[in-house]
C-alpha cells in the first residue's frame, strides 16, 4: 500500500443548530482515486470543504502528512480544488484563468506561458488560451479548471461534482478522460458525486456516506456485491432487500425457505438482511426452484428486460435477457455466491 | 404574441413628445438668438463663442474637477462601506442597505440646509468646538463645505450599485481564487476588485453625473460665488433672462456628458 | 485579529451612516426648538408643529407633492410596464432606437432635463402649473420604470403568454394573470423609484410649475429667506413615516401577508381618494380657477403677513391664489413666458420696466381711499412720477450692516471702501444681485448707479474683481439674514429691512448708509393689464395700506411701512433706534433704480457672472 496522505479523525461539522458531520474518520493515500459518495445532504461536499480549507471543523483532526492543519487557510494548502460550477474567473481568459495561480507565486511569465500550454495540450484545449472563458462550453469549462487547479502540482485534486453540470454523452467521456489524468499525474484526487456509476467506473476507493455518518468503505467491486448494510445496497444499484435469520455459518433462511451462502461470522439465529441484486437472479421453472411467484410486469430496458414477479411476500425484480409472459407462474433460482448478507440495521 | 408589439405604441409617441422634441427645442434656441419664450429664426454661433471666453471655461473646468474630487471621495468611502456590508448576514444587509438609502427620501434640500447650520461660522460644530476650548473653523463657503454637502447626497449612489455586484458575486470566485494560493489582499485586488468594476463604473457615472450638474448645493453651501456649470445654466434662465445662451451650455453640458458615458462604457467593454 | 477586524469595520459603517443621518438627526432635533434658532437648542417645544397645521403654505405643497408623486407613479408604472413588455416583443431597429431614447432623461442632467421640458411647455402655450408639472414628473419617471422592469420581461420565458393563451386567456389576461404577476417585483421597484424621484424632486419642478403650484421642496427653496424650523418640523414627520413605513414592510414579513389580503381593498380605498384629490387640486389650482371670484397675487418670498390674506379673503369673499418669486428678474421671466397674475409687488425699477412694456393698467385711486394714509416720501418718485400705475407697499435703501464689536466705527467713514479695508478680509458677505453689487461700485467710484457709460461699468466691473480678490467675500443669498443673527461675519450688505429684523434679533449689529449714496428703493403694487377683477384688485390695494394691516405686516416682515401710522408706531416701538427702519431721504447721492434696456441689462448679468465664475 501507498503512503498514508491524509487522514481524517472524527471529524464534526455543526452549522447553527444541524450536525451536518458526525464523526468522520478517513484515511486517504497517495495516488489514490478516491470518491465520497452519497445523496444530497450527507455531508460528502462539507468534508471536501474541510479539507480544501474553506470550513473549520467543529471538532476533530485534520492531517496532512502527519501534520495537523485543520486551521490552516486555504491558500497555504497543497490541495487544490475543481468547483462544482468551475468558478472560472469572467474577467480573465482561459490562460490568464490557468496561470492565475503561478502568476500569484510570482512565477516568470515566459516559465507559466510554458506551462499553460502543456496544461491546455494535456486537457486537449491547445491553441484556446486566448478564448473567453465565459463562451466555452460546458465540458471545455471543465478542462479549463482542471488545468488550472493542476498547473499548482498540487498533493491533492479535489473534484466538488465536476461532471453534475454536463450532459450524459459528455460526462461518459470525461470519466475516462478524468482517470486518465490522474494517472498521468500521478496524485492524489478526491472525488465527490451523488452518481453511484460514477463512482464505481472510475475509483480506486469508493467512501459511501450519509446523514453525515461514513456507511462503508471499499473497492468498487466490494462495495457493490459486499454492500455492508441496507442503505449501501439501496444506494448502490437496484437490489432486491429481504429480511431473514442466519441460522449459522454458511447456512440462512428468508421467506420460508433455508438457503446455503458463503458469508459466515454472524451470530447463530442473528436477524440479518440478505440482497439479491436482480441481475443475478434467474428465472426457471417452477419446479426447479424454492420460490415461486407470478410474472406481473415486463419492461424492455435496451440489453435486458426487467421483470417483477410477485411471490407470496413480496415482489422481485429480475433483470434478465429471456422472456417470460406475464401471468406465467415462475421459479426464481440463485446461488449461494449471489446471496449477500448485511447486518440489520434501522429504517432506511 | 404580436398583438404586445401594439403596447409601444404610446410611449413611442411619448418620448417623441416629452423626450425628443424638448431636445430639439434646446438646441433650437442654443443656435439662434434673442429668443426668450419665443422662437425666433436667426441663426447663430454667438453663444458657443461666447461660452468659449476664459470665464465661462473656469466654470467647465471647476465643474469638473468638483465632479471628479466628489466622485473619488465617494468612491473611496462607499466602496469599503459597500463591500463591508457585502460581506453582513443577509438580514443585516437588507437592513444595512435600507438604512443607506432612507436618507435619499428625504428632501435633499433639507438635508442641506441642515448641513448649513452644523458647518457655518457659528453652527453647531464649531459651537461644540468651542465647548472644548478649540476656536472655530470656518467651514461654510469653502470646497469642503460644498464637497461635504455633495458627498452626503451621493453616496449611496455609489454604494448601492457597488454593493449590487459584490453580493451577487458569487462566492466559489474567492474560494477559487484562495485554493489557487491567492491570500486575502490578493484575492481583493485579483478577483473581488475585478469583477466588481461593472458596479463601480456604474456608481462612477451616477456620482458624477449628480455632481457635476448639481445647483442647489452649490449655491447653498458654496454661496453665490461657487458657480458651477449647474448653477450657470440656472443664471442664464432664471436671471440672466438669456435663453438661448442658457440652452447652448445645457447643450454643451449634455454632449460632454454623452461623451463622457460612452468613454465609461467603453471601458466597461474593455474590462 | 479577526475580532478587531470586525470592530472597525463596524465602526466604519457606523461613521459612513452617522455621517448620512447627522443633517437629519439635527433637522428633527432642531424641529422641537422652542427658539427658532437652527443652531442653537433653547429647549423643548411643539411650536413648530403648531405653525406647521396652520401654515397653508405648507400643507398645499404637501398635498401637490403627495399626489403629484402617487399620480405621476401610478401613470408611469402602468406606461413603463406596457411598454417594457411590449419592448420585449418589438422588431430590433425599434426596440433599440427606444431604449436609447428612453435612457436620455437618465443619462441627461436633470438641469438640462428641466430646462427643456420648461421649453416644450412654453412653446405649447401651456400654463404652468399643477398638470404641467405633473406631465413633467411622468416624463422624468417612466423611464426609470421601464428601466427596471425591461430586464425582468427579458428574462422572462418568451411562451408564457403563448402557454397562457394555449389555456384559453385572453391577449388581455395573459398579461394581466402571467406576465405580470412574474414582473411583480420589477415593476414594483420600479414603481418605488418613481415615487422617491417624484416626490422628492426639485429641479424640474422648480422650472415647469407656476401659478403658485409648489410642491414641499420648491416652498423649502423659496424659504431660504428666514428659513424656519416649521419645515423642520414637515420634514420630521415626513423622515418619521418614511422611516416606519420602510422598516415595517422590510422587517415584518407576516406583516405583508395580512397586507395582501387588505390589499384590494387598499387599492379601492386609495384610488378613489385619489380620484377626489386630484379632482379637487385640478379644480383648486388648474384650469377652473377662473370660475369664482379669485385675485392672483405674485410677490416676493416671506415678503407679506399671509395672514392678512385670510382676513381680505374673509372679507370680500374671494380666494387669493397667492405665489412668491425670488427675484424681480424671476417674476418678469413668469410674466413673460405667458403667465397672468392680478396684482404684482415689484420694485421700483421693475415698475418702470413694466411700464415701458405695457403689462400695467393704470390704478383708479378714487377706489384706493386709503391713499390718504401714505407717507409723503414714497409718493411720486422717478419709476412711477405722479403714481399713475403704483401703490407703495415697504421701502426702504442698501446699507452695510456691521458688526459693533468687531468693526473700528471710524472706519465706518470710508463708505462703501469698508467693503475693501483689508482688516474686514474674509469678514463680508456681499449680496448676490447684480444690480445691488454694481450699484456698490458704482457709487464707491463716484458714479450714478444708472449709468449707461461703458467705460464707467467696466471701471465698476474692475472694482468689484479686486475687491473679489482682495478680500474673499462671499455671495450670499437670503442666507445672510440667518448668518448675520448669528453674527457669522462683521459685514454685510443687506435692504434696510432685512437690516431691522436682524438688528431686532442681534443688538450687536447696527446699520449705515454711506455718503456716497445708496440704492433707495420702493416696492410696490401694481395691476395687471389682463387683470380680470380689477375692481377686487383695487380693494385688494386699498386693505393692504389700511392702518391695521400695514402694522401688522411691517411688525411681521420689519421692512419699512409705506403707511404713515404704522411707520410712526413701529419707529417709537418695537424697532425704537433701530436706525435701518428709517430710510434716510436727505442725502442728495442716493438714487432708485431706473429701467435698464436689455442690452444693458444683460451686460450687468453678465459682468457680474463673471464676477462670481473667476
Amino acid at each position: 500500500m501507498m503512503n498514508k496522505l491524509i487522514e481524517l479523525k472524527n471529524l464534526t461539522k455543526n452549522f447553527d443548530d444541524q450536525q451536518v458531520l458526525r464523526g468522520i474518520n478517513l484515511d486517504i493515500y497517495e495516488k489514490e482515486f478516491l470518491t465520497l459518495l452519497g445523496p444530497s445532504g450527507c455531508g460528502k461536499t462539507t468534508t471536501l470543504r474541510i479539507i480544501a480549507g474553506f470550513e473549520e471543523p467543529s471538532d476533530g483532526e485534520v492531517l496532512f502528512n502527519g501534520i495537523e492543519i485543520s486551521k490552516l487557510p486555504p491558500y497555504k494548502r497543497e490541495v487544490n480544488t475543481v468547483f462544482q460550477k468551475y468558478a472560472l474567473f469572467p474577467h480573465l481568459n482561459v490562460a490568464e484563468n490557468i496561470g492565475f495561480g503561478l502568476n500569484l507565486k510570482k512565477v516568470d511569465k515566459t516559465v507559466i506561458a510554458q506551462k499553460v500550454e502543456r496544461m491546455l495540450k494535456m486537457v486537449g484545449l491547445e491553441g484556446f488560451g486566448k478564448r473567453d472563458v465565459t463562451l466555452l462550453s460546458g465540458g471545455q469549462q471543465q478542462r479549463v479548471a482542471i488545468a488550472r487547479a493542476l498547473i499548482n502540482e498540487p498533493k491533492v485534486l479535489l473534484l466538488d461534482e465536476p461532471l453534475g453540470a454536463l450532459d450524459a454523452k459528455i460526462r461518459k467521456q470525461m470519466q475516462v478522460e478524468l482517470k486518465k489524468i490522474q494517472q498521468e499525474v500521478g496524485i492524489t484526487f478526491i472525488y465527490v458525486t451523488h452518481d453511484q456509476e460514477e463512482a464505481l467506473s472510475m475509483s480506486d476507493t469508493v467512501v459511501v456516506m450519509n446523514n453525515g455518518e461514513i456507511q462503508q468503505i471499499g473497492s468498487p467491486t466490494d462495495i457493490y456485491n459486499e454492500p455492508e448494510n441496507r442503505f449501501v445496497a439501496g444506494f448502490i444499484g437496484e437490489s432486491n432487500i429481504i429480511e431473514g435469520t442466519m441460522i449459522r455459518d454458511y447456512l440462512v433462511a428468508f421467506d420460508g425457505f433455508e438457503f446455503e451462502c458463503v458469508d459466515k461470522g454472524f451470530e447463530d439465529n442473528e436477524e440479518i438482511e440478505v440482497v439479491l441484486r436482480p441481475e443475478d437472479l434467474d428465472i426457471v421453472d417452477p419446479g426447479q426452484a424454492k420460490i415461486r411467484g407470478i410474472v406481473r410486469n415486463i419492461t424492455f430496458k435496451g440489453v435486458h428486460y426487467e421483470i417483477l414477479i410477485e411471490t407470496e411476500l413480496r415482489t422481485y425484480m429480475v433483470h434478465t435477457t429471456d422472456y417470460a409472459e406475464v401471468g406465467r407462474e415462475v421459479g426464481l433460482k440463485f446461488g449461494p455466491e449471489d446471496i449477500h448478507v448485511m447486518c440489520k440495521m434501522g429504517s432506511y | 404574441m404580436k398583438q404586445y408589439r401594439n403596447l409601444i405604441k404610446p410611449y413611442l409617441v411619448w418620448a417623441f413628445v416629452v423626450i425628443v422634441i424638448p431636445l430639439i427645442l434646446i438646441a433650437l434656441y442654443a443656435f439662434t438668438e434673442d429668443g426668450n419664450e419665443v422662437l425666433t429664426f436667426s441663426f447663430t454661433l454667438e453663444n458657443f463663442r461666447k461660452f468659449l471666453e476664459a470665464t465661462y471655461m473656469s466654470v467647465i473646468f471647476k465643474s469638473f474637477k468638483l465632479g471628479i474630487l466628489t466622485t473619488v471621495i465617494c468612491l473611496g468611502l462607499g466602496y469599503p462601506l459597500a463591500y463591508i456590508i457585502s460581506k453582513c448576514p443577509e438580514k443585516s444587509q437588507s437592513l444595512l442597505i435600507l438604512l443607506v438609502t432612507i436618507p435619499e427620501w428625504i428632501n435633499m434640500l433639507l438635508r442641506t440646509y441642515a448641513w448649513m447650520n452644523l458647518l457655518s461660522d457659528n453652527g453647531i460644530i464649531n459651537h461644540l468646538l468651542g465647548l472644548l476650548g478649540i476656536s472655530p473653523v470656518t467651514m461654510m463657503y469653502t470646497d469642503f463645505s460644498v464637497v461635504v454637502g455633495l458627498v452626503c447626497n451621493f453616496m449611496p449612489f455609489m454604494i448601492i450599485p457597488i454593493h449590487t455586484s459584490l453580493s451577487k458575486m458569487d462566492k466559489s470566485f474567492i474560494e477559487a481564487a484562495y485554493d489557487l494560493g491567492a491570500n486575502k489582499f490578493q484575492t481583493f485586488t485579483k478577483v473581488i476588485w475585478k469583477l466588481s468594476i461593472p458596479g463601480v463604473l456604474n456608481g462612477i457615472m451616477m456620482v458624477f453625473l449628480l455632481s457635476i450638474s448639481t445647483f442647489v448645493i452649490p449655491k447653498l453651501l458654496g454661496g453665490g460665488q461657487y458657480m458651477l456649470i449647474g448653477n450657470l445654466i440656472e443664471s442664464q434662465f432664471i436671471s440672466v433672462g438669456d435663453w438661448n445662451f442658457g440652452s447652448a451650455i445645457s447643450l454643451i453640458l449634455a454632449v460632454l456628458i454623452l461623451i463622457f458615458m460612452s468613454l465609461m462604457k467603453k471601458m466597461d467593454k474593455d474590462e | 485579529m479577526k475580532r478587531n477586524n470586525k470592530f472597525f469595520s463596524m465602526l466604519y459603517v457606523v461613521l459612513c451612516l452617522a455621517f448620512f443621518y447627522l443633517p437629519i438627526l439635527v433637522t428633527m432635533i432642531f424641529s422641537f426648538n422652542s427658539s427658532k434658532s437652527l443652531t442653537r437648542f433653547t429647549g423643548f417645544s411643539l411650536r413648530w408643529y403648531q405653525e406647521l397645521l396652520g401654515n397653508g403654505e405648507v400643507i398645499k405643497a404637501v398635498y401637490v407633492s403627495v399626489t403629484i408623486a402617487i399620480i405621476a407613479t401610478i401613470v408611469s408604472t402602468i406606461l413603463g410596464t406596457i411598454t417594457a413588455i411590449g419592448l420585449s416583443k418589438s422588431k430590433k431597429v425599434i426596440k433599440e432606437l427606444l431604449l436609447s431614447i428612453n435612457n436620455i432623461p437618465i443619462l441627461n442632467p436633470e438641469i438640462v432635463t428641466a430646462i427643456s421640458l420648461m421649453l416644450l411647455f412654453s412653446s405649447l402655450g401651456f400654463r404652468k402649473g399643477y398638470l404641467t408639472m405633473l406631465l413633467a414628473h411622468i416624463a422624468f419617471c417612466t423611464p426609470y420604470v421601464i428601466t427596471s422592469v425591461y430586464p425582468k420581461v427579458r428574462a422572462l420565458d418568451p411562451n408564457m403568454a403563448n402557454a397562457a393563451m394555449d389555456l384559453g386567456a385572453t391577449p388581455f389576461q395573459a398579461l394581466t394573470k402571467v406576465i405580470v404577476p412574474m414582473i411583480k417585483e420589477g415593476i414594483f421597484a420600479g414603481a418605488l423609484l418613481a415615487f422617491t424621484m417624484s416626490f422628492d424632486d426639485f429641479v424640474i419642478s422648480y422650472f415647469v410649475s407656476g401659478n403658485g403650484v409648489k410642491n414641499i421642496s420648491i416652498v423649502v427653496y423659496n424659504m431660504t429667506k428666514r428659513i424656519n424650523p416649521t419645515i423642520n418640523a414637515l420634514s420630521t414627520i415626513v423622515i418619521v413615516v418614511i422611516i416606519v413605513v420602510l422598516l415595517l414592510s422590510n422587517l415584518l414579513p407576516k406583516f405583508k401577508n395580512k397586507a395582501r389580503k387588505l390589499n384590494r381593498k387598499a387599492v379601492k380605498i386609495v384610488s378613489i381618494v385619489l380620484v377626489v384629490a386630484v379632482t379637487a387640486g385640478l379644480i383648486k389650482w388648474g384650469f377652473v380657477a377662473q370660475s369664482t371670484h379669485v385675485l392672483k397675487v405674485y410677490n416676493a418670498g416671506e415678503y407679506m403677513d399671509l395672514s392678512l390674506l385670510e382676513d381680505f379673503e374673509k372679507e370680500y369673499d374671494c380666494t387669493i391664489v397667492y405665489e412668491t418669486f425670488e427675484s424681480n428678474e424671476m417674476m418678469y421671466t413668469k410674466l413673460s413666458s405667458g403667465e397672468t397674475y392680478d396684482v404684482l409687488i415689484p420694485s421700483d425699477y421693475m415698475i418702470e420696466r413694466l411700464i415701458k412694456e405695457e403689462y400695467l393698467q393704470a390704478l383708479d385711486w378714487k377706489e384706493i381711499p386709503n391713499k390718504k394714509n401714505l407717507l409723503d416720501d414714497v409718493m411720486n418718485q422717478s419709476y412711477d412720477p405722479g403714481n399713475r400705475y403704483s401703490c407703495p407697499y415697504f421701502w426702504g435703501t442698501v446699507g452695510i450692516l456691521y458688526d459693533k464689536t468687531v468693526v473700528d466705527e471710524a472706519d465706518l467713514k470710508d463708505g462703501w471702501n469698508l467693503l475693501r479695508n483689508p482688516k474686514y478680509k474674509g469678514n463680508i458677505y456681499m449680496y448676490d444681485s447684480e444690480r445691488d453689487s454694481f450699484m456698490i461700485a458704482l457709487k464707491a467710484l463716484g458714479y450714478s448707479m444708472n449709468t449707461t457709460n461703458e467705460s464707467e461699468i467696466e471701471e465698476a466691473y474692475q472694482w468689484l474683481i479686486d475687491q473679489r480678490d482682495t478680500m474673499d467675500p462671499i455671495y450670499a443669498g437670503d442666507d445672510v439674514i440667518d448668518n448675520m443673527i448669528s453674527g457669522n461675519k462683521a459685514l454685510a450688505v443687506v435692504y434696510s429691512g432685512d437690516a431691522s429684523y436682524i438688528i431686532s434679533e442681534n443688538p450687536n449689529l447696527d446699520y449705515f448708509t454711506p455718503e456716497q449714496g445708496t440704492n433707495r428703493w420702493y416696492d410696490a403694487m401694481v395691476i395687471t393689464k389682463d387683470c380680470s377683477e380689477v375692481q377686487l384688485a383695487h380693494e385688494f390695494i386699498n386693505f393692504m395700506i389700511s392702518d391695521k394691516s400695514a402694522l401688522s405686516n411691517t411688525e411681521e416682515v420689519g421692512y419699512t411701512s409705506t403707511v404713515k401710522s404704522a411707520f410712526e408706531t413701529m419707529k417709537e416701538g418695537d424697532y425704537a433706534g433701530i436706525s435701518s427702519y428709517i430710510p434716510d431721504t436727505t442725502n442728495l447721492n442716493n438714487e432708485i433704480f431706473a429701467y435698464q434696456k436689455p442690452k444693458i441689462k444683460q451686460k450687468f448679468a453678465e459682468l457680474w457672472t463673471k464676477v462670481k465664475a473667476k
